[in-house]
């Protein structure tokens, strides 16, 4: 059995169909990568699944069990066991770093404080931020920002991570930091689906690629597949474009 | 000039005075919350509402912004008792204030409502808080950062404001001074004193605003 099994998927806003007909599967563990051109529905598709973009059509099953997007349980089951962390830094701005982190936890999953504290600076030691509990958002830079926001995500123990280019707003300099921190889980159990620019990095820790363009997958594979002989033209055309920068 | 001041006279009047001061503070208070309570509805009907609403929102504020407090409490005054609807003058000062206050505070409101951020709404719903989760933890704390410091501004502005009671016969602080320097002739030293007072509040009332929204809502506001 599929750990995540997407089928058909389409969603549109208003009369622009953002995806048509996305098919996309992973094992648990998989880390798969959605790479493409801009405009081509990576984000759209990681906010279908978590239920911020409703979907059109289509079917997703998370671990056997099929997800239905209109009804609220069905949803909060999904939030439950999937996080996302956004490109830009979407840290709540009037929460320390600790609280961001145990917000979700103390509230959503009614943990004790001192039990989701404790969990929380585990989780920040892992990210390189625990000496920097007590500072706020707007305190940082957005690396470490960054870092935090994938605390946050961890926070509640998901089995499913979406990162939907987490570097893409940072300084060149920063964006190592964030890919440490990222090529650190890929090893833990966790299915991730990893929307990103960065070729060299996607391609050293996916398992497969998803080429997307237009709001369809064009093709998927292995990364060795994908980058040195793509079957087709489109990835060809952005591969190459995009490994000459 | 050789004018001696002569201040006792006046500081035999204080306890008046103080009386006035706290009319004062009454006016302030009670149009300041109610016009808190139409400026809720009136920037949620800006920010949400539908085509309707939101002219309608738009036309109170444009009307009651362009216009100055003093001839909304004249025509509320001296217009209505033609329409068969008599207010006492306290009454007509009090609606006056309060629908001048609400326009403005329904702008202030707006301002922190379009303050929160998309993205924050985003993370939360994500993470899985409910809509009510949401606006307690993340919308309220943001619109109360940024309407913090212009509401602050807003409430002395009505302490100040409502010296305009005086005109209307409603015996708070400036109408106590006036009733004070006519029978003692000091104007002076009695609007000397006044003023003092005035300064008094307005400065105990910012500091101690700014003193709750830095501890509650993390302003960086400076007490003194
Ligand atoms: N809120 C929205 N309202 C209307 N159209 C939108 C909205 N968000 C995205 N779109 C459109 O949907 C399409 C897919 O956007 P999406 O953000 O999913 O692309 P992407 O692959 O993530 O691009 P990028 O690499 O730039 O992040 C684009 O054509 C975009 O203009
Ligand atoms: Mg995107």
């Amino acid at each position: 059995m599929k750990h995540l099994e997407i089928r058909g998927l389409f969603s549109s806003y208003g009369s622009t169909r953002v995806l048509r007909d996305v098919s996309l599967d992973a094992d648990k563990g998989e880390v798969v990568s959605l790479i493409g051109p801009s405009g081509s529905g990576k984000s759209t598709l990681l906010r279908v699944l978590i239920g911020l973009t409703p979907p059109t059509a289509g079917e997703v099953t998370i671990a056997g069990e099929k997800v239905d997007y209109r009804n609220r349980r069905s949803v909060k089951a999904v939030r439950d066991r999937m996080s996302i962390v956004f490109q830009q830094y979407n840290l709540f701005q009037n929460m320390t770093v600790l609280r961001n982190v145990t917000v979700a936890p103390i509230k959503i999953k009614k943990r004790p404080r001192a039990e989701a504290e404790k969990n929380a600076m585990s989780l920040l030691k892992r990210v390189g931020m625990a000496e920097k509990k007590d500072a706020y958002p707007d305190e940082l830079s957005g690396g470490q920002q960054q870092r935090v926001a994938i605390a946050r995500a961890l926070a509640t123990n998901p089995d499913i991570l979406l990162l939907d280019e987490v570097t893409s707003a940072l300084d060149p300099e920063r964006v190592n930091e964030v890919l440490d921190t990222i090529r650190a889980l890929t090893s833990e159990g966790i299915t991730m689906l990893i929307a990103s620019h960065e070729m060299a990095f996607v391609r050293e820790v996916s398992t497969r690629i998803a080429m997307m363009d237009e709001g369809r997958i064009v093709e998927c594979g292995s990364p060795s597949r994908v980058f040195d002989s793509p079957t087709k033209e489109r990835t060809r055309d952005f591969v190459s474009k995009i490994l000459k920068h | 000039m050789d004018y001696t001041f002569q201040f006792s006279v006046v500081f035999r009047e204080l306890p008046y005075l103080l009386g006035g001061a706290l009319v004062t503070l009454q006016i302030a208070f009670i149009t300041f919350w109610c016009g808190a309570f139409i400026g809720v509805f009136g920037a949620v009907a800006k920010v949400y509402g539908g085509r309707i609403s939101r002219r309608v929102a738009s036309s109170y504020v444009t009307l009651f912004t362009n216009t100055p407090a003093l001839v909304q409490i004249y025509l509320l005054y001296y217009a209505l008792p033609d329409a068969g609807i008599l207010l006492g003058s306290m009454t007509a000062v009090l609606i006056g204030l309060t629908l001048n206050a609400g326009a403005y505070l329904t702008e202030i409101l707006r301002a922190g409502v379009i303050s929160v951020r998309r993205s924050e709404i985003d993370a939360a719903t994500a993470l899985g808080m409910s809509l009510m989760q949401i606006v307690v933890n993340v919308m309220l704390p943001h619109i109360a950062r940024t309407i913090y410091a212009p509401l602050s501004n807003f409430f002395i502005w009505l302490v100040l404001g409502s010296s305009m009671a005086a005109i209307f016969g409603v015996e708070e602080l400036t109408g106590r001074a006036i009733n004070i320097s006519t029978a003692n002739l000091r104007t002076i030293e009695t609007f000397l004193v006044v003023a003092v007072i005035y300064v008094v509040l307005t400065v105990l009332a910012s500091a101690s605003l700014a003193l709750v929204g830095r501890v509650a809502f993390r302003v960086r506001a400076r007490v003194f």
